[in-house]
C-alpha cells in the first residue's frame, strides 16, 4: 500500500489564532482567526515544542510577554497553551491585562501586514473561558489555566461555590473590558523585540 | 547542631584581598537563596478553600457560647485570613528570592570584570551546610533552612536589616551600649570604596550575564512571574515587585561596578534613610518588634518605600512578620483553633540532611532529595558556565536550562518531596529539600547523565508519584536540559541552540 501523506494541522496556541481554514482544534473553522481552540498543549515556559507556541503571561520577560505566541524557537515559549481569557500579564507596563487579547492583536497585525483576512473568534472577543475549553474538548472540570503556584485568576473567596463562580466571572470580565479599552496603550508601551 | 561558619568578612577590603572579598560577597548572596526557598516550599499557597472552611467550622462548632449563626461568618473570615496571608507571604518570599538571584549575577559580574575571574559557585556550595551563619556580621546569628514561622522571619529580618541591631541581653534589660557591627550593606560599602580607590577601569571584556541590548543580548531577567503574584481579599491580583528598572548591569568600569553593588544594597536592605523601620528586639520576648497592623494592613513608615513605591527586602519581610504575628494572636484568642501557621505551613523539619533521609530507609525520599540536590548543584554549574560562554550560548544555557530548572525541575521536587515523611530526633516531619552540594565529580559520567540516572531510579522507586518522569511525552522536562560539563563545556543537545 502506498504511503498516504499525513495532513497535519497548523500548530497554534489558542482559539482565534489560527492562520488557515480547518486548522482549529475541531477543524471546522472556515477562515483564519476562527479556530475554536489550540492545536497544541503545553503547561508552561520552556516546555513548548515549536516556534510560535509560547502562550505567554506568567513566566518570562516583558519583551516576551509583549509578543505572545511569536517565539522564534522550540522551548522559547513564555507560557502554556491554551491561553484562557482570564490569563493576565504578570510583568511589565501591562501587568494585569489580558494575554489573549494581545495575542489576537499581534495575530491580526501579522495578517493585515500581508493583506489576509481574519474571521471572528468563535468563543467571543476576549478569549476562551475554562468552561468553553472543557465543553469543546469533552472534558469535565479540568483546569486549562496552566502555570503557577499562586492559584487561579478565575476564582474568589466567597463561601458559596455558586456565588464564588459568579464573582469570578464578573471579576475576569472587568479585566477583559479594561484590557480591551487599554489595548492601544498596551501596544504603545510594549518595548520592541530584542530577539 | 551548631552553626557552621560560611566565611569571614575581612575587616577591610583592599586590593590584596579583593578577589576573596568578591567571592565572599557572592557566597553571601548564594547563602540566602536556599533558606528563602526552603521556607517558600513550606507554604501551601492555594489549598482547597472548601475543605479549609469545613475544618474551621468544625473547630468553631465545639466552642461553648458561640451562636450557630455566627459560625459560618467567622469561619469565612478566618478562611480568607489564612488563604490571603499564605499566598501573600509566599509571593513576597519568592520575589525576594528572585532578586537574590539577580544579586548573585550582579556580584558575579563585578568579580568577572574586575578580578577577571568567573564566580566559583560550586566551591561555595561544597561548604554551604545548614545551619550556617554570616561571619563578620555583628551580631552573629544562625541561618536555617526551615518552614515558615515567626522565628524564621526574624532570621530573614536579621539578614536584610539595613541598620545595625543588637540582641537583647539574657537578663531582659536593653543594653544600650554601642557594639561593633558589620552588616551586608556595610560590607558592600567597603567593596565600593576599594573599587573607587583602586579599580577605575575600563576592564577587559569577559562574558557576563548582561541586560538586553538591541541587536545583541537577549533579555534574561524578569522581576515578576505568576509566582510573585498573590490575590487580595477580593481576589484581585497583586504584584510583589514593581517594574522599577532594576536589572542586570554589565560591569565595564568603576561606575558600572558601583552601580551594580548599589543596586544590591538598594533592593536588599534599602538605603538607610530617615523615618525608616529599624530592627529592634523586644527585651522580653526576644523577638523583633512588629509594625502596627490596622484592619489587616501593615502601617509602614515613609522611609520604608523607595522612590518607585517598592518595599525593600527588609520591609517585605517585616510586612510578613507583622501580619503573621497579628493573625497568630487573632487565632490564639479564639478557643478551639490551632496555631495560625498550622493551617497552611507544611511540617518540615529544620535543617534536614541527605544523610538523615538515607538513614530513614525511605528510598523514594532519599532519591527525591538527591535529585533536588543534583538539580540545585546543576543550576549553580550552569550559572558558572554562563561566565565561560559567549552570549548566544549563555542564552541557551540560561533560558532553557536555568529557567526550566528553577520553575519546573527544582520546584517540582521541592513541592512534592513533602509526600514522604521521616523521623528525626523523636519527631516526625515531612520531607523537604536539603540544598546540599551534589558531588558530580565522584562519578565518571556527565552531570546530566547522573541527573537522568536519579530520575530513572526515582520513577522506579515511586512509580505512582514519579512514573511520569520517564514517559516520552514529558521529554521536554528533564531530558531536554542542556548537557553542561564540570569543565563548563556545553554540549549542543536538546534543544539546539537557535
Amino acid at each position: 500500500m502506498a504511503d498516504t501523506p499525513t495532513i497535519v494541522k497548523e500548530l497554534h496556541v489558542c482559539m482565534g489564532l489560527n492562520s488557515c481554514k480547518a486548522n482549529g482544534y475541531s477543524g471546522t473553522n472556515s477562515c483564519a482567526g476562527m479556530g475554536d481552540c489550540a492545536t497544541i498543549n503545553h503547561p508552561c515556559h520552556t516546555l513548548n515544542e515549536c516556534k510560535g507556541q509560547g502562550g505567554c503571561g506568567l513566566f518570562g520577560t516583558t519583551e516576551e510577554f509583549c509578543f505572545p505566541s511569536q517565539n522564534d524557537c522550540r522551548y522559547q515559549g513564555s507560557c502554556g497553551s491554551p491561553i484562557l481569557s482570564s490569563r493576565f500579564v504578570t510583568q511589565g507596563p501591562n501587568k494585569g491585562n489580558s494575554v489573549w487579547q494581545l495575542a489576537r492583536q499581534r495575530f491580526e497585525a501579522l495578517r493585515a501586514g500581508t493583506n489576509q483576512p481574519v474571521g471572528t473568534p468563535p468563543g467571543g472577543p476576549f478569549g476562551p473561558s475554562n468552561t468553553y475549553v472543557n465543553e469543546l474538548r469533552g472534558t469535565t472540570g479540568l483546569d486549562y489555566s496552566s502555570c503557577g503556584q499562586s492559584g487561579s485568576r478565575h476564582c474568589s473567596y466567597l463561601a458559596d461555590p455558586a456565588e464564588r463562580a459568579m464573582a469570578a466571572d464578573a471579576r475576569v470580565l472587568v479585566m477583559e473590558i479594561t484590557s480591551a479599552a487599554e489595548m492601544k496603550e498596551t501596544l504603545s508601551t510594549c518595548p520592541p523585540r530584542v530577539y | 547542631m551548631s552553626p557552621k561558619k560560611l566565611f569571614i568578612i575581612p575587616p577591610a577590603v583592599t586590593p590584596a584581598n579583593f578577589a576573596d572579598a568578591m567571592q565572599q560577597a557572592i557566597a553571601l548572596e548564594l547563602a540566602t537563596i536556599p533558606t528563602y526557598l526552603s521556607t517558600y516550599y513550606s507554604i501551601n499557597r492555594a489549598q482547597d478553600q472548601d475543605a479549609l472552611y469545613q475544618i474551621l467550622v468544625g473547630q468553631l462548632s465545639i466552642i461553648p457560647g458561640i451562636l450557630p449563626a455566627d459560625i459560618p461568618i467567622l469561619a469565612q473570615e478566618l478562611k480568607v485570613d489564612i488563604l490571603v496571608y499564605a499566598n501573600k507571604s509566599a509571593a513576597l518570599i519568592m520575589s525576594v528570592a528572585i532578586e537574590e538571584m539577580l544579586h548573585l549575577a550582579l556580584s558575579s559580574n563585578v568579580k568577572q570584570a574586575i578580578v577577571q575571574q568567573a564566580p566559583d559557585l560550586l566551591s561555595i556550595s561544597k561548604v554551604l551546610n545548614f545551619p550556617t551563619q554570616l561571619d563578620g556580621h555583628e551580631p552573629e546569628f544562625p541561618i536555617n533552612t526551615a518552614k515558615l514561622t515567626l522565628n524564621q522571619l526574624s532570621t530573614f529580618l536579621q539578614i536584610e536589616s539595613p541598620a545595625p541591631f543588637v540582641f537583647p541581653p539574657d537578663n531582659g534589660l536593653v543594653d544600650m551600649q554601642v557594639v561593633p557591627y558589620q552588616t551586608i550593606g556595610a560590607f558592600y560599602n567597603d567593596i565600593i570604596a576599594c573599587v573607587e580607590a583602586n579599580y577605575p577601569g575600563p576592564y577587559a571584556p569577559r562574558p557576563q550575564l548582561l541586560p538586553p541590548a538591541p541587536q545583541k543580548a537577549r533579555p534574561y531577567y524578569s522581576q515578576n512571574s505568576v509566582n510573585t503574584v498573590y490575590y487580595d481579599r477580593n481576589h484581585n491580583p497583586q504584584f510583589a515587585s514593581t517594574d522599577d528598572g532594576q536589572e542586570l548591569i554589565g560591569v565595564v568600569d568603576a561606575a558600572s561596578a558601583i552601580a551594580a553593588m548599589q543596586e544590591i544594597q538598594h533592593q536588599g536592605e534599602g538605603n538607610i534613610q530617615p523615618d525608616q523601620t529599624r530592627l529592634v528586639f523586644d527585651p522580653v520576648t526576644k523577638m523583633p518588634i512588629p509594625l502596627p497592623v490596622v484592619d489587616g494592613q501593615v502601617h509602614f513608615r515613609p522611609g520604608d518605600y523607595d522612590e518607585n513605591g517598592e518595599l525593600s527586602h527588609f520591609a517585605k519581610f517585616m510586612e510578613i512578620y507583622s501580619l503573621g504575628g497579628y493573625y497568630q494572636q487573632k487565632f490564639a484568642a479564639i478557643p478551639g483553633l490551632t496555631d495560625f501557621f498550622s493551617y497552611f505551613v507544611i511540617n518540615q523539619g529544620p535543617n534536614p540532611t541527605q544523610a538523615v533521609y538515607d538513614a530513614s530507609g525511605n528510598e523514594a525520599l532519599a532519591l527525591c532529595s538527591a535529585l533536588g540536590n543534583a538539580i540545585f548543584t546543576y543550576i549553580l554549574l550552569m550559572i558558572e558556565t554562563c561566565y565561560y560562554q559567549e552570549e548566544s550560548t549563555q542564552f541557551a544555557v540560561f533560558m532553557y536550562g536555568i529557567h526550566k530548572s528553577m520553575i519546573w525541575l527544582l520546584s517540582g521536587v521541592g513541592n512534592n518531596i513533602n509526600k514522604y515523611n521521616y523521623a528525626n530526633g523523636g519527631q516526625t516531619y515531612l520531607g523537604s529539600l536539603t540544598f546540599e552540594y551534589f558531588p558530580f565529580e565522584n562519578q565518571l559520567s556527565s552531570p546530566k547523565a547522573q541527573i537522568m540516572d536519579l530520575v530513572n531510579k526515582l520513577a522506579l522507586a515511586d512509580p505512582k508519584n514519579w512514573g511520569w518522569l520517564t514517559k516520552p511525552q514529558y521529554d521536554n522536562y528533564w531530558p531536554s536540559l542542556p548537557d553542561v560539563g564540570l569543565d563548563h563545556s556545553v554540549v549542543p543537545n536538546v534543544p539546539q541552540i537557535p
